[in-house]
């Protein structure tokens, strides 16, 4: 059971947060929690997780994409799978689209996952850069 | 013909030739009148207008080339002839220079009389109808300049742009205004002009120069010349024919619509932020509902319950957040009825803070409100009024900090009451303070992220305050506390 791997997700609605861990848990990985970038990044250098997966639009509407700049330039953040969740789309009315190729270059994460989350496919990412980093 | 008789004066110092001629042409149907001298004549003849006049070379007094010319200025159709006895072919010159029909010599018959006089009549006839034609020729020249000028001066005024092109493709009219839609620097009259146009402007007019088809209807499209809504612009192309049926021209209106494209677009983005917004508490029951309905997932009895209590709450603030929308909704149709009483405003206020009381206990708040017995009134719905200072004090509420305090005052400004409403809460920064009343706007920092809302309060009130021409001023500052001053049109009856 020790070689659980260790997912931290950081949301700010609670009730999002709690669904998403139950799904992800219910895969079989180990899920820790945040609700505000600041909480994130502090348990993020306590417990050191495998992958993170960020919400994109808390508290301020970019610390998603603040939280996740940082993580990745640390020295144990810049080797993990950092996913952002979102539903901003220039359709939703933000002047900022996380599906199109050129801003997805401008957050630094490796995955950007529309909301709501399809767990299967989720995971299949997520393993998919496990398997990487073990090769 | 004239309906009338042919007026006739006769001029002549000679008193049995003036009353033989004056018998003679009366009996042929004329209407004589007869002057016995020459000043006599002049006066007469330039008092009204004859037809003809026969005028006798040599009187005692006036010459009768003088009382032709007096005539001939004043009249210059009234046909005049010159009858004398001394007949030279000198004066005969003179009198046919200065418009007289013809030289009369005397003696002569009634028949050499009434032959001239019949030519002359025909001639005056002929005078007549030229000078009508000149006249009406005239007028309509000077209408036409007329039209033509306020053609113009219409077709210049106007903001719109306008362009006539020809068959050909050269602009025979346009107006000042439309150089900025064809973004050129100048355009003359008569240019060829297809070569400077943008090619969607082109292709619409082409619709109609290119095409063999008869075609009636107009075309219209809408171009950006400026990106981001900067400058956006209709043209409404329609064919202009020659009477016989065949194309003569293209005419092109040009409008100004960037406002109604910027209001399309404030349009289209409340619908997206509204969608947005909508969008959070419904996939939030939705993750619950299907997590309890996934077999896989084990959860515990108590998980079940919390998970069907915080849907509950979701769907509440989801159900809060219609009824807000219907409400602004309703008052942008202005649907809403008001019903105008006069209003005890301490009182609402009053009845406000009795239904907050719970919240106000849970955060353990003190109230300081200066309830006042005589009152001040306002003239408003009730429950517009109430709904606008429920936003606030809630507000106040949910954004205070525990034992925080809420100081409300009523008062009198002039012709408004002054409702003060200030708390001890978390305030606002500067640029949260600007987009305070826009909607779904909500601070969002650590203080904020538990308090529940629709982000439309403020909204709200704004819209309330500004239907009864009343006014709103924050002020605020972060950390400490924020402070609501509304004005409402005080009660005079």
């Amino acid at each position: 059971m020790s070689d659980k791997k260790k997912i931290l997700l950081v949301d700010d609605d609670l009730d999002l947060l709690e669904q998403n861990k139950i799904l992800i848990e219910s895969k079989g990985y180990e899920v820790i929690t945040a609700n505000s970038s600041k909480e994130g990044w502090e348990v993020f250098k306590k417990s050191k997780p495998d992958a993170c997966v960020i919400d994109l639009i808390m508290e301020e509407y970019d610390s998603g994409f603040i939280l996740c700049h940082r993580i990745k330039k640390d020295e144990h953040g810049k080797d993990i799978p950092v996913f952002i969740l979102t539903s901003a789309t220039y359709d939703t009315g933000f002047k900022f689209d996380a599906s199109t190729s050129e801003e997805k270059e401008w957050i630094s994460a490796d995955e950007v996952i529309n909301k709501p989350v399809v767990i299967d496919e989720f995971v299949q990412k997520l393993e998919n850069y496990f398997e990487m980093k073990g090769k | 013909m004239q309906e009338s008789k042919p007026k006739i004066l006769v001029v002549d110092d000679e008193k049995g030739l003036r009353i033989g001629v004056q018998r003679l042409l009366e009996m042929e149907g004329y209407d004589v009148d007869v002057a016995e001298n020459g000043i006599e004549g002049i006066e007469l003849g330039t008092k009204k207008e004859y037809d003809l006049a026969i005028i006798d070379l040599k009187m005692p007094d006036v010459e009768g080339i003088e009382v032709l010319k007096k005539i001939k200025e004043k009249y210059p159709n009234t046909v005049c002839f010159i009858a004398t006895a001394f007949a030279s072919y000198d004066t005969a010159i003179e009198a046919t220079k200065l418009g007289a029909q013809s030289y009369i010599p005397k003696p002569f018959t009634p028949e050499e009389l009434l032959t001239e006089i019949k030519t002359g009549y025909q001639k005056r006839l002929h005078l007549l109808e030229e000078d009508k034609w000149r006249r009406e020729r005239e007028e309509r020249l000077l209408e036409v300049a007329f039209e033509k000028t306020r053609l113009n001066t219409i077709i210049n005024s106007i903001t719109d742009g306008v362009l006539v092109v020809n068959k050909e493709g050269l602009a025979v009219l346009f107006n000042p205004a439309v150089l900025k839609f064809l973004e050129l620097a100048e355009i003359k009259v008569e240019e060829y002009i297809l070569d400077k146009l943008r090619p969607e402007i082109l292709e619409l007019i082409n619709k109609f120069l290119l095409s063999d088809l008869k075609e009636k209807r107009s075309y219209t499209i809408q171009i950006e010349l400026k990106p981001n809504r900067e400058f956006f612009i209709e043209a409404t192309a329609s064919p202009v024919f020659h009477p016989g049926e065949n194309l003569a021209g293209v005419v092109i209106v040009f409008k100004d619509i960037t406002e109604l494209k910027k209001i399309e677009l404030i349009k289209s983005q409340f619908v997206s932020m509204v969608s947005h917004e909508l969008k959070a508490p419904i996939a939030a029951v939705y993750g619950f509902l299907k997590i309890m309905s996934d077999e896989k997932i084990k959860l515990t009895e108590e998980q079940k319950k919390d998970y069907i209590n915080r849907s509950m709450i979701r769907l509440d603030g989801l159900l809060k957040m219609v009824n807000d929308l219907l409400d602004i909704s309703r008052m942008e149709l202005k649907t809403i009825k008001k019903e105008i009483k006069k209003i005890h405003l301490s009182e609402i206020i009053k009845n406000i803070l009795e239904l907050f009381q719970i919240e106000i206990q849970k955060s353990n708040l003190s109230v300081d409100f200066d309830y006042q017995q005589n009152g001040l009134f306002i003239n408003a719905d009730a429950d517009e009024i109430s709904r606008l200072f429920t936003n606030i004090i809630s507000n106040a509420i949910k954004y205070n900090r525990p034992n925080g305090n809420i100081f409300i005052k009523i008062s009198q400004v002039g012709n408004f009451i002054l409702t003060e409403i200030r708390d001890t809460g978390i305030g606002m920064k500067e640029d949260e303070k600007k987009k305070l009343f826009s909607e779904f706007f909500r601070a969002k920092n650590e203080f904020t992220k538990n308090v529940s809302g629709t982000g439309l309060g403020l909204s709200i009130v704004k819209r309330i305050v500004d239907s009864y021409s009343g006014k709103i001023e924050v002020e605020s500052e972060f950390g400490v506390g924020t402070s609501f001053k509304i004005y409402l049109p005080v009660s005079l009856s």
